[in-house]
């Protein structure tokens, strides 16, 4: 039970009182539509794809973290039989950019990192082209590089771009700040904060091992040039491309290419994804790589990278560093948070604004009873790989270092952190600014304490939180000893971005046979079976069954917009737009059926293509005998960006140190969540699995980027040196998932799956310092930083 | 190796006869069998990750028993022994194979590209023995890399499949299984205020 208080008046919530809907189809378990294609070995990804014509790219990457490119000599590769184009800074027939707001070109006479590219090559194979990148001669002069935001913000530090200076990169950006920048939270006062604090807490934590998600397939493309075509603006007329690319949106990568190549027109198709996490969206160095080939050889040219080319250069997680000093008073309530954060953005800053805004946004609702904030914010480039995009989008990061420094006030107070999260998170009413600049009012659950209080109770934290820094068991020999520990975080993203869905149900033309429902929008699938969510959506909202719906095939061209897979939006917004859809398209059938029978249009309804009288149901007409002749019935409908639901998810770790290696290993995991109203019963207890894997919950003990300093590489640039959590491994992992219906759209639905793991670093090393008995912050906490921490090396 | 100028595998039930060598057309000695699957025979069920033998993506069944990670196999080594890849696994008769029927049964797969090898790890297991235990299936995956974290609902179709029935590392509890004398559901479908996303003096209409 939750209470809350208005005013006067005081409201209780019962769960039990919240009346669940009756769904044909929404709730359940359906295999999703490409299931037995992907069992089959069937499913065509974008490697299993080849256009007619078509060459292979590859690229000229380089091996020094931040140098100058004194000579280039292609004279080699260009001889190589079989050898189409090299293109270097010298002779890019267009100047491209790279990164947001643009930074730099595709191709520069410098370097920024280490596998920056230095030359594209296109051959008739790919074994050719790997052959001429080896045969391009490069004599690099040596630079001063800066590794971290720390080092890069300081005055004197080695300068990367112009457009940077400082290496400071701008603050906010137009796209996803329409009021203008925004990237510190100044609300209240923070000294009558600390003054209304009894435990105050000041510290440096760092969340900067810039850890790799790791999708299974890496980042690819297909990039045809398509010609220059008549354009009404531009007189020379405007270059078209058809892009195919392991893009989990084609909206975002349409956005993103059209601004890097000169009043282009791109055309983007994707295929399955064979994981994201977030990560392959915009891929713009793959993407403009291989459509400057293309425009150069005037054939379609596929680059694939490969896993090395992936871990090593490809985008990673932003590093984060945190300096912050917090209040928190008697109760438990933070009553003030001061600092600073510093992201890393690596060598190319492409979105980083947004992920910048939904990590201040995230700490909001975490800590959403705070009145009083300066939270300032720095982004930074270095000679580090770029930063991207990775699911928990900013936020992770940043939960990462702040909830690790709370623990310090929270232990000050000899507070129990469940109590101390269940009270300060966001509830309805509380307000918060998030990554668009503007102020949020939550309407979402009464029930996250309650869920937070039910995962911890079939975790059995009650018996396994023993206080501060205090093991819960210790072995016989005294050799391992257990601690658990906890972290919330939340995201309200879900209703990010606008959308636009046409539902058609289609007529059967020659009357023996159902009819079918054709749904059209751009979506992906990644893996979370948004698609099939999808159908089963317009099929609930026209109460047909699911295999009678359809979809198009993803692509920018031929569908209405959708902003595509990001921020747990996908079932959401396209599920909002399709019901809409579905909905007016129904509403004009039932009008017809209005005037067939007589009756008031709220008298009908549908069910598997036909219109039926509903306390008469025997009355009843297939809806195409009422329709025009072999025409459809079309709905349009959309979904408009708001920000007002946010989500919840609890994660509490149980882990047990051995205290003379140092080696952590985690017992078990439980997770808790309000999620509103379950759309697919397996897929949702796979969003919340998901947590463990794409560089989340294991980034606190084993997973990290090691960054050899002396030559900027990446040590652990192959699936061997990059630690990654095995089969053998996966624990026990309990959820308690509630269904509040939250009303974010008809089927009153919340999206959990960017930050499912996302609160499961801190977490960990809550658990690490409980086991051993001393505070661990830092990460990734190793055997050699356990073993610090106990002053045992 | 034996020098010769051709080699012929099974893949599938189904004989193939290569010529070696760098000629067009010719299977050169340093091609990968994956590699041979995927480009020469168009059987892209089996699927490249790592390329160098860490991550089970790439893993085909060789002479009815061993899974082999076909990145790292030579496509010349294979001369007059068989290969059973994720398209060689439903019978056109009898339908999919239990592995892969129960893959669908229970979700075990998110995106899906790791998915084939993991069935065809399973099979080899299953082929050599048919009642593996839940430690010996975790095992036997150990080598296959899942980011989608697949892992709970593979081992719940694998372990059933084997007769695991108990062993389950996975609890979901669902609040409206533990709500006593629930309200009765609701019949009619009621469209949200929020459903055309016009409420707020924020959004961008
Ligand atoms: S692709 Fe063969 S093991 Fe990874
Ligand atoms: S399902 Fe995506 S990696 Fe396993």
């Amino acid at each position: 039970m939750s209470e809350k208080n208005y005013g006067e008046k005081k409201f209780e919530y019962n769960y039990r009182d919240i009346v669940q809907p009756n769904y044909r189809h929404i709730g359940k378990y359906m295999p999703r539509k490409e299931a037995k294609d992907i069992v089959t070995g069937k499913a065509t990804f974008l490697d299993d794809y080849s256009v007619p014509d078509m060459i292979y790219g590859k690229i000229k990457r380089s091996p020094w973290p931040h140098a100058d490119i004194v000579s280039i000599d292609t004279s080699k590769a260009e001889a190589l039989e079989g050898v189409r184009a090299v293109i270097t800074h010298k002779n890019m027939p267009q100047k491209w950019g790279l990164g947001l707001p643009v930074q730099r070109l595709l191709l520069e006479p410098r370097v920024y990192h280490v596998g920056d590219l230095v030359a594209l090559v296109a051959a008739d194979t790919p074994e050719i082209a790997e052959e001429a990148c080896e045969l391009i001669e490069v004599e690099y002069h040596q630079l001063q590089p800066v590794y971290s935001a720390d080092e890069a913000l300081a005055e004197g530090a080695p300068q990367l771009y112009e457009r940077f200076p400082g290496n400071h990169v701008d603050n906010g950006i137009k796209y996803f700040q329409p009021d203008g920048p925004w990237w510190q939270i100044i609300r209240g006062d923070c000294e009558q904060g600390f003054k209304e604090a009894k435990y105050i807490a000041e510290d440096k934590i760092e969340f900067n091992q810039m850890p790799v998600p790791g999708a299974p397939e890496t980042p690819s493309v297909i990039a045809r040039f398509d010609g220059i075509q008549p354009d009404c603006v531009h007189k020379d007329g405007v270059p078209n491309f058809t892009i195919w690319a392991s893009s989990q949106s084609a909206h975002i990568m349409k956005l993103m290419a059209e601004g890097r190549i000169p009043n282009s027109n791109v055309n983007i198709k994707t295929f399955n994804v064979g994981g994201s996490y977030g990560n392959k969206q915009s891929m713009m160095t793959a993407a403009l790589s291989a459509s400057m080939l293309a425009m150069a050889t005037k054939k379609p040219v596929k680059l694939v990278l490969t896993k090395e080319e992936q871990l090593m250069a490809y985008e990673v997680r932003l590093g984060s560093t945190m300096y912050a000093k917090v209040g928190m008073d008697e109760d438990g309530i933070v009553t003030t948070v001061e600092g600073k954060w510093l992201v890393d953005t690596g060598a190319v800053g492409d979105s980083v604004q947004g992920q910048v805004g939904v990590g201040l946004g995230e700490a909001q609702l975490v800590l959403a009873k705070c009145k009083n904030w300066y939270m300032d914010s720095e982004i930074a480039v270095t000679n580090r790989q770029q930063a991207g995009i990775v699911r928990g989008y900013g936020g992770q990061e940043l939960n990462s270092c702040l909830e690790r420094l709370l623990c310090a006030p929270m232990k000050a107070g000899n507070f129990n952190p469940l109590e101390v999260f269940k009270k300060n998170y966001i509830s309805p009413g509380d307000c918060f600014t998030w990554r668009d600049g503007r102020n949020w009012k939550s309407r979402s659950s009464f029930f996250f304490p309650e869920a937070m209080q039910k995962a911890a109770d079939l975790f059995g934290w009650d018996k396994k939180w023993v206080g501060w820094n205090k093991p819960y068991w210790v072995s016989e020999d005294g050799r391992k000893a257990r601690g658990v520990g906890m972290g919330v975080i939340g995201n309200a993203d879900i209703s990010e971005d606008n959308t636009e869905a046409i539902v058609r149900i289609i007529p059967d033309l020659v009357g023996k046979r159902a009819s079918r429902v054709v749904i059209e929008t751009d979506i992906t699938e990644s893996g979370m079976g948004t698609r099939s969510n999808a159908c089963k959506i317009a099929a609930e909202v026209l109460n047909v069954p699911v295999e009678r719906v359809i979809i198009t095939e993803p692509g920018s061209q031929y569908n209405p917009s959708n902003y595509g897979l990001c921020g747990s939006r996908g079932v959401i917004t396209t599920g909002k737009a399709i019901a809409n859809a579905a909905m007016e398209a129904k509403k004009k059938i039932l009008e017809r059926g209005a005037i067939y029978f007589k009756r008031n249009v709220d008298q009908l309804d549908t069910k598997d293509f036909m219109v039926y009288v509903r306390d008469n149901p025997e009355m009843q007409v297939p809806m195409f005998k009422i329709w025009d002749k072999e025409m459809s019935v079309v709905g349009y409908g959309k979904h408009l960006e708001m920000f007002d639901v946010p989500s919840c998810v609890s994660l509490f770790v149980d882990v047990e140190v051995d205290l003379e290696t140092g080696h952590t290993e985690i017992l078990d995991l439980a997770t808790g969540t309000d999620i509103g109203q379950i759309i697919d019963a397996k897929a949702c207890e796979m969003q919340l699995e998901g947590g463990w894997g794409s560089a989340c919950i294991d980034t606190a003990t084993f997973e990290e980027n090691v960054l050899d300093k002396q030559t900027g590489r990446i040590m652990t640039s192959n699936m061997i040196d990059y630690k990654w959590r095995t089969f053998n491994e996966f624990k026990p992992f309990n959820a308690y998932v509630m269904e509040s219906q939250i009303d974010s759209f008809m089927f009153k639905a919340l999206g959990v799956g960017e930050v499912s793991g996302a609160a499961g670093a801190s977490a960990t090393l809550m658990a690490i310092s409980n086991a051993i008995g001393a505070d661990v912050k830092e990460y990734p906490a190793t055997p050699a930083v356990v073993l610090k921490a106990m002053d045992k090396i | 190796m034996i020098k010769q100028d051709h080699i012929t595998i099974t893949i599938n039930g189904k004989r193939y006869k290569f010529s070696v060598g760098d000629g067009y057309g010719e299977v050169p000695p340093n091609e990968t069998l994956a590699d041979t699957l995927r480009n020469r025979l168009g059987l892209t069920g089996t699927k490249i990750s790592c390329n160098e033998g860490a991550c089970g993506c790439c893993t085909v069944i060789v002479d009815g028993k061993d899974a082999v990670a076909s990145c790292m196999a030579l496509t010349v080594e294979f001369d007059g022994r068989e290969v059973l890849t994720v398209e060689g696994l439903e019978d056109p008769v009898k339908g999919l194979d239990p592995i892969q029927q129960a893959f669908i049964d229970e979700y075990a797969f998110q995106c899906g590209y790791c998915t084939p090898g993991i069935i065809m790890v399973a099979k080899a297991l299953f082929i050599n023995n048919e009642h593996p235990t839940p430690e010996q299936i975790q095992e036997a995956l150990s080598g296959n890399y899942c980011r989608c974290i697949s892992q709970y609902t593979v081992l719940r179709a694998l372990n059933k499949l084997a007769g695991n029935e108990d062993a389950e590392l996975a609890n979901i509890v669902r609040a409206n299984d533990e709500i006593e004398n629930p309200i009765p559901v609701r019949q009619v479908l009621h469209l949200s205020p929020y459903a055309n996303g016009s409420s707020s003096s924020h959004s961008i209409d």
